[in-house]
């Protein structure tokens, strides 16, 4: 059974690889963040409710030029410094709110990054969620953003940021959508809500194709269904 | 107000005080978590009549450049209270005994945070104490480790933490303004990693024997452990009963 765990509260007192967001003390296993904690498998390990994105390699991520310098932009990306982005990197001419996506080529121990595979975004809007809420807007292989995209018709980009990139279709429903996923995130069964909340709202049965989509980014599906498997079983019904 | 001679008796014979406690009871203690939309973490706390609101911004980017730590995150801790907290007027301008609190707590929240994961940036910590009637400090400590977790700041425990003293020959647990102000009154307020019992906030104003010391300590690592299943459930509250927003039309 999933629990929510506090700081510092005991997960197992087993010896278990440890997974992320844990530390050990004298041989148990303790959480270090507020979050889900899971002690099942061979990992014990914390799904974190609350906290800040922290960079990782290969990430997907939506960013909004902050400055232009002489041979480059400014990038931020809701980390703690904004990335350079070299003009020779890009053909478009950018200006200072200008969307974009990108994937994480590089971190130092500064947490600051460098970004390749631009792509520029043009017109649409940027939706803002918690990071570790992000896994479950995409859901397990993209399930819930199938569902999104069918519900509301929007073209969606999810940056692993927490900004989510928003074009077309019905946008209102689409932000009422993921402040729902937002404050539900902790909850079990969510895709299923989700469907039937959309078909509600949109008038017409939503149903989410069980491919993959190829519009959904396949280098953040991969990272994403590794941390999925911490939220979901394969039933897709546990509290997650 | 009592006269100078005049001597409350602040525990009874059946060992009740003032306000009906035990000896090692604390005060009504509320705490909610989550309750600034706009900061990174947040915590509003009543503990009898002191009132805290904390508020967590960061982890960030450290300016003034020259304040970061290469190897650390810093915690900026703010302690402040509201002009109107106090009976008389406060003056708004930080004073020497706001500035030495600002200092003791962030270094107690400090010993809390894996601070070595943040190099070059800045926590802060900002504690407002709105309503005050002793033990504001540890009640700042308390609401400000909720809101550090409500954050999502890697933690290694919360803080908790309690006053206790003596007062009219007894020693109390969590003492209130009329027991402070007893002639005898000792007052250690003292935090604690709950888990590992690690102080990282000791104080003392007064006398103790050596007898008296030890068992004042042992009380409040008691009582410590109390105000610890509150904030624990505090935080765990937030998740249980959730509403979901309504985006305007």
């Amino acid at each position: 059974m999933k629990r929510i765990v506090v700081p510092g509260e005991l997960i197992t007192d087993k010896r278990k690889k440890t997974g992320s967001h844990v530390f050990v003390r004298e041989g148990k296993i303790y959480s270090e963040v507020i979050g889900l904690a899971n002690d099942e498998g061979e990992y014990a390990s914390v799904v974190p409710l609350e906290g800040s994105y922290i960079p990782m390699r290969n990430d997907l991520i939506v960013g909004v030029v902050s400055g232009e310098k002489f041979s480059g932009y400014d990038v931020g990306i809701n980390t703690l410094y904004p990335t350079y982005l070299s003009k020779k990197e890009i053909r478009d001419r950018l200006k200072v709110g200008s969307i974009l996506s990108a994937k994480i080529r590089d971190i130092d121990e500064r947490r600051e990054v460098d970004i390749e595979n631009i792509r520029v975004l043009y017109d649409g809007e940027i939706i803002t969620v918690s990071p570790v809420k992000v896994p479950r807007i995409i859901g397990r292989e993209g399930s819930m953003l199938n569902v999104l995209k069918d519900g509301t018709g929007s073209s969606i980009i999810v940056g692993r940021n927490g900004w989510i990139w928003a074009k077309g279709g019905n946008i209102p429903l689409l932000i009422e959508s993921i402040n729902k996923i937002e404050s539900e995130a902790h909850t079990a069964n969510l895709t299923n809500k989700m469907e039937e909340f959309l078909s509600k709202k949109a008038g017409k049965k939503v149903n989410a194709p069980k491919a993959k989509e190829e519009k959904a980014p396949k280098m953040e599906d991969k990272n994403v269904d590794k941390k999925d498997e911490m939220i979901e079983d394969e039933k897709g019904d546990l509290i997650g | 107000m009592a006269k100078k001679n005049e001597t409350k008796v602040l525990v009874d014979k059946k060992g009740k005080r003032i306000d009906g406690r035990g000896v090692n009871d604390i005060r009504p203690l509320k705490i909610e978590a989550g309750v600034i939309p706009n900061a990174d973490g947040s915590a509003s706390l009543e503990w009898g009549q002191n009132k805290v609101i904390v508020s967590v911004y960061g982890p960030k980017e450290c300016l003034p450049k020259h304040t970061q730590n290469p190897y650390k995150a810093v915690i900026k801790c703010n302690y402040r209270m509201a002009t109107f907290s106090v009976p008389d007027r406060k003056n708004p301008r930080p004073a020497r005994r706001e500035i030495e609190i600002s200092k003791v707590s962030g270094e107690a929240l400090e010993k809390a945070i894996f601070v070595e994961r943040f190099p070059g940036t800045e926590i802060d910590i900002d504690i407002e104490i709105i309503d005050s009637n002793a033990g504001t400090r540890v009640a700042g400590l308390v609401a400000a480790a909720v809101a550090l977790a409500d954050a999502g700041i890697p933690m290694k425990d919360l803080v908790a933490g309690v006053g206790v003293g003596k007062a009219d020959g007894h020693l109390l647990v969590d003492l209130n303004k009329d027991e402070e102000d007893a002639d005898d009154a000792v007052d250690i307020p003292l935090a604690i990693l709950p888990n590992s019992e690690e102080l990282v906030l000791l104080q003392m104003d007064g006398l103790l024997t050596r007898k008296e010391w030890d068992k004042a300590l042992k009380m409040g690592i008691e009582a410590s452990k109390k105000v610890y299943e509150v904030q624990k459930e505090a935080l765990k509250k937030k998740y249980e009963n959730v509403k979901v927003k309504e985006v305007a039309k």
